[in-house]
């Protein structure tokens, strides 16, 4: 996907999220007379097969993997499921015939007479996902799929960022770059941010090397290498936006721990929004291959700054056949950025010229 | 016929281990590098935190220090001489692209991509002043380089064809006994070869050479083609070293935010009108 596009897809993004919500809030409202069967094929199963082995000996995890399927799915639960983290039967096939109807949508060559039309890009330019989505919810543990209650800090930080996203509004304008946030800026998503799915672009490619993993996000380009010879992390005063990865082999499950966060920069949400984590961030990943396809991916999120207990992020990341990974140069074509801070000069500087008549 | 079968048994007991010992040492004529890291199929291993030495990165031909564009910098700034990676060190451009050079040079504070942080392209990342990281798998490869987190794969076993261009181009790999051959297209041609303005257009296609000249040191070559811009193919080589500090891996380097100021500084809001 072309990043010129970018920020079209985002305002995208945001119209869809509205969408899945409401459907989302619509399967939760029409409760049915009958209690809903317990969806017996919904769980993953809990049996996990036993991946190929790399020639040195290590579990083989190498593949591209793609987020997709939860694209729509909320980080936090609505609070009407409650403590269900999987959909019923029922609600899954309401899911499939509505992404049936999207994928007619998508092939679509004309506009119907008197549609609705935006200066967005066609739905068809982003992702879709491939299969409804299992989960009510990205949270998994608390149980009730909610983030646990934040420390004071972690408060403090939650309002300094609503505040930073209603600023830019027109009445509001951004003064400069830095009212934008690292994504925006093409600097990075952050750890959780790189994995959470998003609504295009989603794609992590796995190499192994005897005593690495290397990860490949696609977007915002990213590569993270992790040791697995259990060397220590480096030293308190190396920071960094990723962290310092080291994994280890639990049976077949790849685990990596992650610390030496840069203090307040991204947030443990889609794209890296959120509330900014610490410097006291540690955070935990599991990966376990639990078909050919299929990768079960687990974070667990401690920082004990911002938050009142660990909590946990799990879902299946997939590999889909003809899924490629495209050089994603965002900072070189951010004309977004450029365009936006200019406007806001010139408005500023018509504004002024209004006064002065 | 007993005793002659018991020769013939012994004949074999004699001649199988030198069959495979034949077997698994190189072809005749190739030299073997002793002890270098090999993967369960006896391929090369490159894995590893590797680095350029050198002043390639200023400028890809031979060149005498000189001072630096901000007298406030003093010695820190100073842009240090150095013998190129050019083989014969002549850049052969087309007379157009020669004028074109010059211009990229007098204005290189302005249009240099490295100054905006921009992706590095190849070669050009091969001999930043930051080391990369090679990750080599059964198959594939991946380079990791540590400015600007640039990366690419390198496909062995499938071939990738370039479906647009881009800064780090398609690259597809393969080998001639030790030396892994890697053919990169698809490349943009807005990336420069270095400090000076040296640079290529989209037609440029690079085949690099990789091969171990001992155990901690690589022989790095490329081979460089762009109809558009120069009249014949040129070369560059150079060693690469293996880091070898204890633990050593790259240290995340974002520098998309050091240029901020620089892009968007002149668009900030000015608070004092």
């Amino acid at each position: 996907m072309s990043p010129r596009f970018r920020t079209s897809i985002l305002m995208l993004a945001v119209a869809i999220a509205f969408v899945a919500l409401a459907i989302v809030s619509a399967a939760g409202q029409a409760r049915p007379s009958t209690p809903a069967k317990p969806a017996a094929k919904t769980a993953p199963a809990a049996k996990t097969v036993t991946p190929p082995k790399t020639p040195w000996g290590d579990p083989d995890l190498q593949g591209i993997y793609v987020s997709d399927d939860l694209m729509d799915t909320s980080l936090e639960r609505p609070a009407e499921f409650g403590e269900r983290l999987y959909f019923t039967e029922d609600e899954l096939a309401r899911a499939a015939a509505q992404l049936a109807k999207e994928a007619e949508a998508d092939l679509q060559e004309f506009v119907r007479p008197n549609a609705r039309v935006s200066t967005g890009p066609p739905g068809h330019w982003g992702e879709r996902a491939r299969r409804p989505p299992r989960q009510t919810s990205l949270i998994v543990d608390p149980p009730n799929g909610r983030m646990p209650p934040l420390t004071p800090e972690g408060q403090k930080r939650q309002a300094e960022s609503a505040a930073r996203q209603t600023a830019l509004s027109p009445q509001r304008p951004p003064a400069s770059w830095e009212d934008y946030d690292f994504y925006i800026r093409c600097i990075t998503r952050g750890l959780a941010g790189s994995i959470l799915p998003s609504s295009y672009d989603n794609g992590t490619q796995i190499v192994q090397a005897p005593g690495y993993v290397t990860l490949l996000h696609e977007k915002v380009h990213e590569a993270r290498i992790i040791p697995l010879d259990k060397r220590p992390h480096v030293g308190q005063n190396v920071r960094s936006y990723l962290g310092d990865s080291r994994g280890h082999w639990e049976g077949n499950t790849l685990v990596v721990e992650t610390t030496n966060f840069l203090d307040n920069r991204t947030g443990i949400g889609r794209n890296g929004n959120g509330i900014p984590t610490s410097d006291a961030l540690r955070l935990v990943e599991r990966f376990t291959r639990v078909d050919i396809n299929t990768m079960h991916y687990e974070l667990t999120i401690d920082d004990p700054k911002i938050y009142t207990r660990p909590w946990k992020v799990a879902f299946p990341i997939t590999q889909e056949p003809g899924y490629e990974l495209f050089e994603y140069t965002c900072h070189e074509t951010n004309y977004g950025m450029t365009n936006s801070l200019s406007g806001a000069r010139a408005e500023e500087r018509a504004a002024e010229a209004a006064k002065q008549k | 016929m007993r005793s002659r079968f018991r020769g013939h048994l012994i004949t074999k007991a004699v001649l199988v281990p030198v069959m495979l010992w034949l077997a698994v040492s190189p072809a005749a004529g190739q030299v073997q590098v002793p002890r270098i890291p090999r993967m369960p199929d006896n391929k090369p291993n490159f894995t590893g935190v590797w680095q350029a030495l050198g002043t390639a990165y200023w400028d890809i031909q031979d060149h005498s220090p000189q001072a630096g564009p901000f007298y406030q910098l003093g010695a820190i700034g100073a842009i240090p001489g150095g013998q190129g990676i050019v083989e014969g060190n002549e850049i052969p451009y087309q007379p157009w692209a020669a004028e074109k050079k010059k211009e990229n040079f007098a204005n290189r504070l302005m249009l240099d991509p490295e100054l905006k942080c921009y992706l590095p392209g190849v070669p050009r990342a091969t001999y930043m002043p930051f080391p990369f990281q090679i990750i080599q798998s059964q198959s594939d490869l991946v380079i990791v380089y540590e400015y600007r987190t640039a990366n690419r794969v390198i496909n062995v076993v499938k071939r990738r064809e370039p479906a647009v261009d881009t800064w780090m181009g398609i690259s597809n790999g393969h080998w001639e006994g030790d030396t892994l051959i890697v053919e990169v297209t698809g490349l943009n041609g807005e990336s420069w070869f270095d400090r000076v303005g040296n640079f290529a257009s989209e037609n440029l296609r690079i085949v690099e050479r990789y091969s171990f000249a001992d155990p901690d040191h690589l022989n790095y070559e490329a081979t460089i083609e762009d109809k558009t811009v120069f009249a014949r193919p040129w070369k560059i080589s150079l060693p690469l070293y293996r880091r070898k500090e204890r633990n050593a891996q790259l240290t995340e380097f974002k520098c998309v935010e050091f240029t901020e100021e620089l892009i968007y500084g002149h668009l900030r809001k000015q608070t004092n009108k």
